[in-house]
This record gives C-alpha cells, sequence and structure tokens, in this order.
C-alpha cells in the first residue's frame, strides 16, 4: 500500500465522520437549509475534494518526517563534534537521555527573542528571502520519494514524479538568489559581502554538480527516481562512477556550506555572513534550513549512488534510505570537523579548475559504459 | 568596488584581545594597514610606582596572561639586577622548568586560537585539551591556573610538590606524542598549507629593521634567540637549539613555534635530572639601593625587556616594560599588503597577539 | 612570492587529519574516555596549594595586621570583636571582589593562621556579599584537616619580664649565638640570639634558671619587614606601644637612678623605658602608630 492510499484512507474516514454531522443537519433543517448542507456533504465526498485534501495530508507527513530527520540530524551532529573533540555532547537536558531535548530548549529560546528589522532595510526583500529559501528546499524533498510506496507522488499513476531528478535539482538551486536577496536587503557591508560570496559559491558548484548527475541519468534511462533506483539493482553507480561520486560528495559539502566550504559565514572576519542581521526564530529557520539542505544533499546522493531504498528484507525499504542518507551525513561532518576554511577565491578556483574537468570526464566515461551496452 | 577602510575590531568576536585594524580593501584585496591599540591600557607602569617591589609580582603576572610566568620571572631578574641579590642554584633550576612549561602552554594557546580563526575547531580542543596538561602541573606547583605569582625576589615562592619529576617526564611523553599528532592534523592537510604557504612575506631586512623579535623573526630566516646568545639564568649549561625556518611566511613562523615546543620539552627533560639540592629562597633586602636594574627574556612572543630605577626606599621610583607585541604588530602593514581580506586573521594570528602586553 | 621548499607531507589531500580525528572519536565512544567530567555532578580534586577563599584561625592568629599591610589591592580590613573566649580582639576580613587570589597574605601570616582553601565556588548576584567579615571566614580546626607545609624551626623566645641578666645561656650555646648586650638606662643586660645560627639544640633553655627562654615553634619568614628603633629620649615610658604589640616583643622595664623627689619628701616611682626584642617582632608598624611622642623610627612604613 503505498502513501497515497494510505492518506487516502483516512481522508475517507475523516470525511465519513464529519459527514455524519453534515447529512444529519441536512435532514433537520426544513427548505433550503437542508439542502444546503446536504450539498455540502456531497461536496465533501466528491473525488476532487478527496484528492486535494490526501495531497495536502501527504505534504504534511512528508514534511514532518523531513523536520524530524533534521532535529535527529542537529542532535547528531553535536554529539558527533563532542565526541571528536574528546568530551560529551549535550548530556543533561530535562531528562538524562543524551540531550535530545537540547533542540527543543535551543527552539524555545529562538522563539521567545525580540525579533528586529533593520531601520534602512528594504523591507520586502527583508521578508520575503527566508520565505523563498526555507521554501524551496523543503521542495527538494517532495520530489524524493523514500521506496516505491512513499513518497508524495506515489500513486497507481506512475512511479513518482516523471521528472523527479530534475526538479528537486532546480528547487535546490533556487537558494543562491534568496541568499543575495536576503543580504543586499540588510544594508549593511558585510553582509552584501557574505551574500555575493555565498551566491558565487554556491552556482559555481551548480555546474559539475549537474553534469554528474547527468550522467547518472544517461545510465539510468529515465529521469524519475523510481527509474533511477531500478537501474541500480545490479549494482549500485557508486562503482563505476566512483569519480563521481566523491566530486559529487564534494559539490553538496559546498552547497550546504558547512566547513571546509563556509567562508560566507566565517565568524573570524564577517560575523555570521548573510544572516547577521535576521533575529530569533528568523535565524532559527535558516540554521534549519541549512540542515535541511543537508538532509536533502545526503537524500539525493543515496538515490543517485547509493541504491536508494534497495537492500536486504530485514527492514522496510524507507529505513535503509534513511540509513545511508544518515551515513552520507555521517561521513560530510566528519569531513567538517577535521579541516580549516578555504579561502573564497581558493573555493571558486577548485569549483571551476578542478571539479569540472573531473566532472566532464565522467561523463565521458558514462557515455563509454552505456554505449558498451553494461547498463 | 571603490576603495574602502574597513573597522576590524574593536568590537570583534575573534580578535584575541582589544584592539583596532584599519585596512583599506580595493575589492577584495588590502592596499593598505593601520594597527591602532591602547583600548586595554591600565596603566600598569604607574600602579608599579606606588606598590613595594613584592607587592608588584603579581601585577607583572597579569601584563600577558597568556604566558605570566615569563613576566614575573623578568620582573624578579630585574629587581635581582638592581639590588644585588644571590639566587641559589635550585630556584634557577625550578624557574627555567617552569618557563619552559609555560612556554609550551603559550604555544598551545597559540595554536587553538590560529586554528579557531582558520575555522578549525578540531585544532582548537585538540589545543587547549593538552595545554590543560601543562596548566595542571604548574598548579600543582604554584596554585594557581593562570596568573601563578610563583617568582619571588630571591628564589621562587615554594619547593616543589612531591612526584614533580615523574609528571614533568610524564608530560613531555604525553606532549610528544600529541606533537606527532598534530603534524597530521595540520601539516598533513592538504588545506591547512593553501592556507598557509606564501601567504604573508616578511622578508628578512624589514623584520631586522622594523624591530621584529620571536618566532616571527626566526621565522624569516634568522638564528636569534635570547636564550642562547644573551643567556641568563642557568641557560648556559642547557643543551638545546634555537629554531628558524628560511620561508619568511606564515608556515614559517607555525613551524617555529611547533618546533619551539619540541625543544622545551628536551629542556624540561634535563632540568629535571639536573636538578641540585638546597634552598629555594633567600631573603631579599627590602629597600633598594640606588641605581637600575635592567632585566632581558625571551617570551615566547618575542624580546621583552624591564628597566628599574631604585630611590633608596622600598617602592621603585620607575619601571619601564618593553613589550614584543607592541613592535611586531608595527610590522603588520609589510605584511599584508597585496593579500586578501581572507587572510587577515591567517597573518596577524600568526603573530600570536596577546594585548594585554602591548598596552601595559 | 617565494614558495616554501618543503616536501609534500599530505597524502591524498585530506586524508590524514581526518584519519586523526575518527580515532578520537572512536577512543572517546566506543572505549568510552573522553577527556572532561561531567559537572556538577563529578568533580575534579584540587591539589592543596591551590589559592581559594581564605580562612583563618582565631586561636592562631594575633591580630598583627600584616596581611592588611602587603595586600596588593588594599582588599583586607582589621576589625574589632567581642570573643566570648578570646576577648577583644582584632581579625582580618577579606573582600573577595577586589582579592587577587595572590596569596601573599597567607605567605606573610607570622603564625600559619590564615590560609587558602580550596573552594572557588563564589559567585554571588550581590557584591556586598562578597566581603567576608572574620566570623565568616573563621574556622578553628583547618590545621588538623592538612599537612603544613611552611617550614618552621622550634626557636627560643624571650620573656624578658623573668630575665634576670645571670648570663647562663650566653656561656651554654654551642654555636656562640647568644650575644649579651646591655640595655641602655635601666643597668641590666638581655640575651639577643642570632636565629639564623641557632640549630634549636635548646640548651639554653634548659639552663635558665627562670625559665625565661622558651623554645617555640616559628614559622621562616621570607619577607623581609621593617624593624623599629627606639629614640630614647622621647620616651616617656607610657606603654602604648607595648600594649599594641601583638606579639609580645615590647616590654617596660625601670630605668634606676630617674625617681625624683616630690616636694613631700615621697618618692616618685623610676620612669619606664620600652625594650624591643626584635627577635619576636613581626614588623607589622602598630608601636609606631600607638607612639604619640615620636620615640619610635620605622622607616618606611606609613603612620
Amino acid at each position: 500500500m503505498n502513501l497515497y492510499e494510505f492518506c487516502y484512507g483516512i481522508i475517507h474516514w475523516l470525511v465519513d465522520l464529519v459527514n455524519n454531522l453534515w447529512y444529519w443537519l441536512g435532514d433537520l433543517l426544513p427548505w433550503w437549509f437542508g439542502d444546503f448542507f446536504t450539498a455540502v456533504g456531497d461536496f465533501a465526498r466528491s473525488d476532487g475534494h478527496l484528492s486535494v485534501m490526501t495531497i495536502l495530508l501527504e505534504g504534511v507527513v512528508i514534511l514532518v518526517v523531513g523536520l524530524v530527520n533534521v532535529l535527529n540530524f542537529i542532535w547528531i551532529d553535536r554529539k558527533l563534534s563532542g565526541r571528536i573533540f574528546d568530551f560529551y555532547g549535550p548530556y543533561y537536558v530535562g531528562y538524562r537521555i543524551g540531550g535530545w531535548l537540547q533542540n527543543l530548549a535551543d527552539g524555545i529560546k529562538l522563539f521567545t527573542k525580540e525579533i528586529i528589522t533593520p531601520a534602512k532595510a528594504d523591507r520586502v526583500g527583508f521578508l520575503v528571502a527566508p520565505i523563498v529559501f526555507v521554501g524551496s528546499s523543503v521542495l527538494v524533498l517532495a520530489a524524493i520519494p523514500f521506496s516505491h510506496n512513499f513518497g508524495i507522488a506515489t500513486n497507481d499513476s506512475g512511479a513518482g514524479i516523471p521528472a523527479g531528478v530534475l526538479f528537486a535539482f532546480a528547487m535546490f538551486a533556487i537558494a543562491p538568489f534568496a541568499i543575495l536577496v536576503a543580504g543586499w536587503s540588510s544594508n549593511n557591508k558585510y553582509t552584501l559581502i557574505g551574500g555575493m560570496r555565498s551566491a558565487a559559491q554556491m552556482m559555481s558548484y551548480e555546474i559539475p554538480m549537474l553534469l554528474i548527475v547527468a550522467s547518472v541519468l544517461l545510465l539510468a534511462g529515465g529521469f524519475s527516481f523510481g527509474e533511477v533506483v531500478d537501474a541500480q539493482h545490479d549494482i549500485w553507480f557508486a562503482i563505476p562512477l566512483f569519480l563521481g561520486f566523491i566530486v559529487f560528495l564534494v559539490c553538496i559539502v559546498a552547497e550546504v556550506e558547512v566547513q571546509p566550504f563556509d567562508l560566507p559565514e566565517a565568524e573570524a572576519e564577517l560575523v555570521e555572513g548573510w544572516t547577521t542581521e535576521y533575529c530569533g526564530m528568523r535565524f532559527g529557520l535558516f540554521m534549519m534550513t541549512s540542515y535541511l539542505r543537508g538532509y536533502a544533499g545526503g537524500a539525493l546522493t543515496t538515490a543517485l549512488f547509493l541504491g536508494g531504498w534497495q537492500g536486504p528484507r530485514l527492514i522496510p525499504d524507507e529505513f535503509w534510505f534513511l540509513i545511508k542518507a544518515y551515513i552520507v551525513f555521517f561521513v560530510v561532518e566528519w569531513m567538517r570537523w577535521s579541516l580549516p576554511r578555504i579561502r573564497v577565491d581558493q573555493i571558486l578556483g577548485l569549483g571551476w579548475k578542478r571539479l569540472m574537468p573531473l566532472a566532464i570526464l565522467n561523463l565521458l566515461i558514462a557515455a563509454a559504459m552505456k554505449t558498451m551496452g553494461w547498463f | 568596488m571603490a576603495e574602502m577602510w574597513i573597522n576590524m575590531g574593536p568590537q570583534h568576536p575573534m580578535t584575541h584581545g582589544l584592539w583596532n585594524l584599519r585596512i583599506k580593501v580595493d575589492g577584495e584585496t588590502i592596499t593598505d594597514a593601520e594597527p591602532e591599540v591602547g583600548y586595554l591600557h591600565r596603566g600598569i607602569e604607574k600602579l608599579c610606582e606606588d606598590r613595594t617591589y613584592t607587592q608588584i609580582i603579581p601585577i607583572t603576572d597579569r601584563l600577558c596572561y597568556g604566558s605570566s610566568l615569563t613576566w614575573s620571572h623578568l620582573y624578579c631578574l630585574t629587581v635581582e639586577d638592581l639590588m644585588g641579590v644571590e639566587v641559589p642554584e635550585r630556584a634557577e633550576y625550578i624557574r627555567v622548568m617552569a618557563i619552559e612549561m609555560q612556554r609550551i602552554a603559550s604555544h598551545l594557546m597559540w595554536l587553538a586560537a590560529y586554528a579557531a580563526d582558520l575555522g578549525m575547531m578540531v585544532g582548537f580542543i585538540y589545543g587547549m585539551r593538552d595545554r590543560e596538561v601543562f596548566i595542571d602541573l604548574l598548579q600543582a606547583l604554584s596554585g594557581s591556573r593562570l596568573t601563578y605569582n610563583y617568582p619571588r625576589i630571591g628564589g621562587v615562592a615554594h619547593d616543589l610538590p612531591h612526584n614533580f619529576d615523574r609528571d614533568a617526564l610524564r608530560a613531555c611523553e604525553y606532549m610528544e606524542k600529541k606533537l606527532k599528532e598534530y603534524e597530521d592534523i595540520y601539516d598533513g592537510s592538504k588545506v591547512f598549507m593553501m592556507r598557509n604557504e606564501g601567504i604573508g612575506l616578511l622578508k628578512k631586512e624589514d623584520a631586522l629593521n622594523l624591530g621584529v623579535t620571536g618566532p616571527p623573526l626566526r621565522g624569516s630566516g634568522v638564528k636569534y634567540d635570547l636564550r642562547k646568545d644573551m643567556p641568563y639564568s642557568v641557560y648556559e649549561d642547557i643543551d638545546f637549539q634555537p629554531r628558524s625556518h628560511p620561508a619568511c611566511d606564515c608556515y614559517a613562523r607555525y613551524r617555529v613555534r611547533m618546533d619551539e615546543m619540541w625543544e622545551s620539552c628536551r629542556i624540561i627533560r634535563q632540568t629535571v635530572k639536573k636538578m641540585p639540592k638546597g634552598k629555594w629562597r633567600v631573603v631579599a633586602p627590602r629597600n633598594a639601593p640606588e641605581g637600575t636594574g635592567f632585566g632581558r627574556v625571551e617570551d615566547p612572543r618575542g624580546e621583552a625587556v624591564m628597566y628599574v630605577v631604585g630611590n633608596g626606599t622600598d617602592r621603585p621610583y620607575r619601571l619601564k616594560i618593553r613589550s614584543p607585541i607592541f613592535v611586531t604588530v608595527s610590522a603588520a602593514p609589510k605584511m599584508l599588503i597585496g593579500y586578501k581580506v581572507a587572510d587577515v586573521v591567517a597573518i596577524m594570528g600568526g603573530l600570536d597577539m596577546c594585548i594585554g602586553e602591548a598596552d601595559r | 612570492m617565494a614558495e616554501a621548499k618543503q616536501k609534500n607531507t599530505y597524502t591524498g589531500f585530506v586524508v590524514k587529519p581526518m584519519l586523526r580525528t575518527m580515532r578520537t572519536f572512536v577512543k572517546s565512544l566506543i572505549l568510552g574516555r573522553p577527556n572532561t567530567v561531567l559537572y556538577p555532578y563529578q568533580k575534579l580534586d584540587l591539589p592543596q596549594v591551590y589559592r581559594g577563599l581564605h580562612t583563618l584561625d582565631f586561636k592562631k592568629c594575633i591580630g598583627c595586621g600584616n596581611c592588611v599591610i602587603i595586600c596588593p589591592n588594599d582588599c583586607m580590613w582589621l576589625e574589632k570583636i567581642d570573643d566570648p573566649e578570646l576577648g577583644k580582639i582584632e581579625r582580618p576580613g577579606v573582600d573577595i571582589g577586589r582579592c587577587l587570589f595572590c596569596g601573599f597574605c597567607a605567605e606573610v601570616c607570622p603564625t600559619a593562621a590564615l590560609h587558602m582553601t580550596t573552594e572557588f565556588e563564589l559567585a554571588n548576584h550581590e557584591r556586598n556579599k562578597l566581603r567576608f567579615s572574620p566570623k565568616d571566614i573563621r574556622d578553628d580546626k583547618f590545621a588538623d584537616t592538612f599537612k603544613e607545609e611552611r617550614s618552621r624551626r622550634s626557636l627560643p623566645y624571650l620573656n624578658m619580664e623573668k630575665c634576670t641578666s645571670c648570663e647562663k645561656c650566653g656561656e651554654e650555646c654551642p654555636e656562640m649565638c647568644i650575644a649579651i648586650v646591655p640595655v641602655e638606662g635601666t643597668g641590666r643586660k638581655r640575651p639577643e640570639i642570632n636565629f639564623a645560627k641557632c640549630t634549636s639544640c635548646g640548651k639554653c633553655a634548659v639552663v635558665c634558671p627562670e625559665k625565661a627562654l622558651e623554645m617555640t615553634d616559628v614559622y621562616e619568614a621570607y619577607f623581609e619587614m621593617p624593624e623599629p628603633k627606639l629614640v630614647l629620649e622621647n620616651c616617656t615610658g607610657c606603654q602604648a606601644c607595648s600594649k599594641a604589640c601583638p606579639a609580645e616583643a615590647v616590654y617596660m622595664l625601670e630605668m634606676p637612678g630617674t625617681e625624683k623627689v616630690l616636694k613631700d619628701g615621697k618618692k616618685t616611682k623610676p620612669k619606664k623605658r620600652a625594650v624591643f626584642i626584635l627577635e619576636k617582632c613581626v614588623g607589622c608598624g602598630r608601636c609606631f602608630r600607638a607612639c604619640k611622642f615620636k620615640a619610635i623610627d620605622m622607616p618606611g612604613v606609613k603612620k
């Protein structure tokens, strides 16, 4: 049973429950009052209404799953960095369960802070930039299914969104615009510099990333996630396209802006970079979205290279997907806490001069493998 | 973008103390630089004129809180030169051992702050963790973790605790293992080398002309170390080599400090082996004769000098302090012009600024 | 720009640092040995020399005020206290808000009554709670809890009231460190003992017929304190210095030959003069401040 049917069942049950009320009112009240309520009940049971409500519920479920994963990521990040640094991470927050409630404490702290807008800031840009940033990152999650049955478009009509990979990467690439707007509209020299650096870095790492995705799609033969994962049933793409896998991992790290690529948020020079002027939960949203993009990057890597949801049948497919995404996250965090920052012109040099030729080489290898008929 | 002046500091998260660096930026490249110090001036030289010679020792501790034993030792050397007090040999050996431990602790704090500036939190935490070993040793010796108040005019405050030599040797072994680990983490990482090689050149002539001393000078190829060239205390009897590095960039200064930590471990081992028995303190006279006293030591940051003028009473007439950082920071324009804004932290971090001694 | 010529020590660009961090991670998580303790549930042991809050032994303290004088920051003061067993005494209090925790006060104390404990959790919301009066830091049993590290010797202390100038101690001392000096104006002599040469054999105390020499435990003093000098012409025998001295180093002796005959034939009592036993003096300067006739000269001490 896939997610669509599951949510359809829930909505159907809920609508039936509420329709008892409408039909009862319709029988009770005379004249056109009664007809009105009966019509409401009939509308609620119609196919269009049910499917719209189902899609909304699916969206909520995927969003909740994504956000819970983000909270887990933040917790793992803090405990992992603590153990790498030879101390405990958060420990006694409320109860001695290992400090997971630290997220709750941080969230409450951010909610209760005063929200200030700078006087000379461009109000529309200042308010719209977080919305675009967060919204586009969450939309990336919409396109990625966890398994054949769990995804926002996994209904009987097809195995997911027809051009899922394309949609995911398109949404992923909207972020630089939002960052530029946020940095510029804060009316601050430092955020402007930070925003421009960040946008330059993200755009220059999109190119190798998309070239590698193109090579994967060449081997998979289709544009949707279901086809890509099914094409890996013999061997995961990470092994023949090993070069592409490594370069893709580096590009994801640069997109998400963690060390060693986080000069736009470098504390030593620019305080917080392009998010300096945001206070309270707006800043919390940026931090959360940063981890959300990390999670999305991990999910994309899993789906494209590590076989998606394939694994022994001991545990359900969705958990395999999550386990592989967490392993990718673990490797990214390991790299994060071991290396210093790279200077911004060195970052751009790395992206254009070293990674792009490697990505093109990878494309040639993929084309060669396809013509030899191995895939 | 037109050229503009940017203020880095005085309120800034990671500038190692309270000072202001104004840089003139053309896009991303620096065309001029102007450091401004003086925000942390506490009037120490004036405070010293109103206190007796013994009461000044805790105040000199607080000159540079990163390496406070060096400064109180320097003060005691200066006043012993003025009063003509002869310090017993055991006290001299204890002082040298404590100073070398302090040198290792100061260099580790520099390493931690440097790594934090470059974005590597690992280096920060590991540096502080290893510094704890030496701070704990000095705490067992003197009673405090940061401002020790341990040297006295005429010796040291009290004798070594039990088992101190065993603990000192264990600390040296631990440090040598960790220095190998640091070589893996710093030298073995291409990213660190990319950030440091070829950055912040300070040529030999410029360094000598500007009066720069200490690791920045030794990183430009000049083998000048006060412990070998003008030995004080018992450094003549101890076998060690001052280290220098021919490349004049940030990597050379980093390498010089790491090598100095190796040498300090050797010195500690030799002092533990050679420690004589005897008294650790003599009673110094209360009133100083009329005259002058002069002392100079090799601080972890350079050459530190003190000059005291006595006038027959128990308070000094004048105490003059020369701090190495005050002179080294004036070499900043030479090192910064032509590089990018992101290199400023690497270059100024490599100088190991401790503003407490620059501003007094 | 000159490139540093050195051989490449990096393999695989980033492999070495990542292996090092993985090693620490495994040691910390799987072997379970991180480097920190869970404060405040687990605490570290501090060594005995640690300089934390002060503690004062009321019985050992003589109220000399040396600690108040030597403090670099003027954070101690002497407070007059009426104690049920000890009477009217003066004891020092400390203001933690100004204190440097340098330890000079504990070091200069002549009777080792003031110590610094290992208590460091002293933060408070109000500034006046940081002033600890002598009663707050009183702990008469502190000396039982630790091993005293300050070196002390057993030295003979002179009680001038019992001394009869018989000179037996001077003959008995094997080190020849007792010099018999005359006390000007009184016609008596007293022994002056050189503590630097004394070996604590105790023979002088045994041989004294009046038991005027008593072997007491004295802590080594490494700070040279100012010494008082008597200006005999100005001394009126008012006994202010003798009452002010906390260490019993000033005795009043009669000067025979200074009695006056009054008009009605009665004789007045002879004048008295102060005698300083400088070996017992701790250099606190209270005699200097108590004398109103400028009969005591103490260079370098403020009034």
